[in-house]
């Protein structure tokens, strides 16, 4: 409060009583929160930058170990027709794309595609790899936002290939 | 110099003179006022406050550029150091240096490596091995994280070859540059 109500002089029998209040002297505070600032308007991060991680197949890469080869495989590959998402099980669904955008490039249903990850995570939930394989035309743009779906319903550990 | 109250200050000639010495002004209003520095105070506490909020101590790994505009991702984790890949559609550049066209990259399709890349990441692995050569646990502590700062309208092909030449320098740990999906809609809602 800028302006604190004056402490009330209690009493009032002629006696002169000592003021009870008292002036707090807020230069200190000033000089200290203007160097914070400065220090934290120099500092700041203002782009927040987050990653996805992702395992690299193909050259370099740790081989896989016996308990992921025995786990269930899942592939999503990413082509110009749509995704398609298929399992050593057996299975495969495709999910047609969305559409076109201006540029050509397919639009890719991201929505259907988290509802059928999320089934298989409901079917099998220890698994936690997918294997995301994109056809050489895919936008960067579309990979990413195909991985921060694999991320979202479960399955973290996504490694990215070529398709073919 | 002491630091005196503002006011009316007569040379010292006239400071016995009842008349020019100031004397005779008693009831006139004083000079001197007092600012009202609370909500001064009140603001560079929010300031801080918002500030504090805003810091990182890792820093900026990575730096926005012109010719690079990183897609959205909802899921993405805190970034760490590690040597920076940017692609843009026009040039691939590692940690600032330009090591191939994506012109020239398109000419030789037919190749999986980025030659120039690789050895510019085994470089950055050498660096990393000398800087840990007493370190007894080096190969179990060495994670391979390349992050990987590629524009939206770049096509898999060329994120392939960089990813195979970042495996075969021995950085098979990719981490995907991306922009906080939550972070961007506040900024986006605030502009709005």
């Amino acid at each position: 409060m800028g302006g604190g109500g004056m402490p009330e002089q209690g009493g009032g029998h002629g006696r002169k009583k000592k003021a009870l209040d008292a002036v707090i002297n807020v230069v200190p505070a000033i000089d200290l929160l203007s160097c914070c600032i400065a220090f934290l308007l120099f500092t700041a991060v203002w782009t927040q930058i987050s990653r996805l991680q992702v395992q690299s197949m193909g050259a370099g890469g740790p081989p896989p170990t016996a308990e992921q080869q025995k786990q269930l495989q899942i592939t999503l590959s990413l082509t110009e027709r749509g995704l398609v998402l298929s399992t050593s099980a057996g299975t495969s669904i495709d999910i047609p794309s969305a559409g076109r955008s201006p540029d050509g490039a397919p639009i890719y249903d991201v929505k259907a595609l988290a509802t059928r990850l999320k089934q298989i995570k409901t079917e099998y939930p220890d698994q936690s790899a997918i294997t995301v394989a994109a056809e050489d035309a895919v936008l960067y743009a579309d990979l990413v936002k195909v991985i921060d779906t694999c991320i979202g319903a479960g399955l973290a550990a996504v490694a990215v290939t070529a398709a073919g | 110099m002491p630091i005196v109250q503002p006011g009316k200050r007569p040379a010292k000639r006239f400071e016995k003179s009842r008349v020019l010495g100031g004397k005779m002004m008693k009831g006139r209003k004083s000079t001197n006022s007092e600012l009202n520095v609370v909500s001064m105070v009140d603001m560079m506490t929010m300031l801080v406050i918002f500030l504090l909020q805003q810091f990182s101590a890792t820093g900026e790994v990575l730096f926005m550029q012109k010719d690079i505009k990183l897609p959205d991702a909802a899921h993405g984790q805190a970034i760490d150091v590690a040597p920076v890949v940017a692609i843009s559609v026009a040039q691939v550049v590692v940690t600032g240096q330009k090591v191939a066209d994506v012109a020239d990259l398109d000419k030789d399709a037919g190749y999986l490596n980025i030659p120039v890349l690789e050895e510019r990441l085994r470089d950055e692995k050498k660096r990393w091995d000398y800087i840990h050569q007493n370190d007894p646990d080096r190969e179990k502590n060495w994670k391979g994280d390349v992050n990987i700062q590629a524009d939206v309208k770049v096509p898999f092909r060329l994120v392939k070859r960089v990813m195979f030449s970042c495996a075969a320098a021995g950085y098979f740990n990719v981490n995907l540059a991306t922009l906080d999906e939550a972070n961007t809609r506040a900024f986006a809602a605030t502009a709005r």
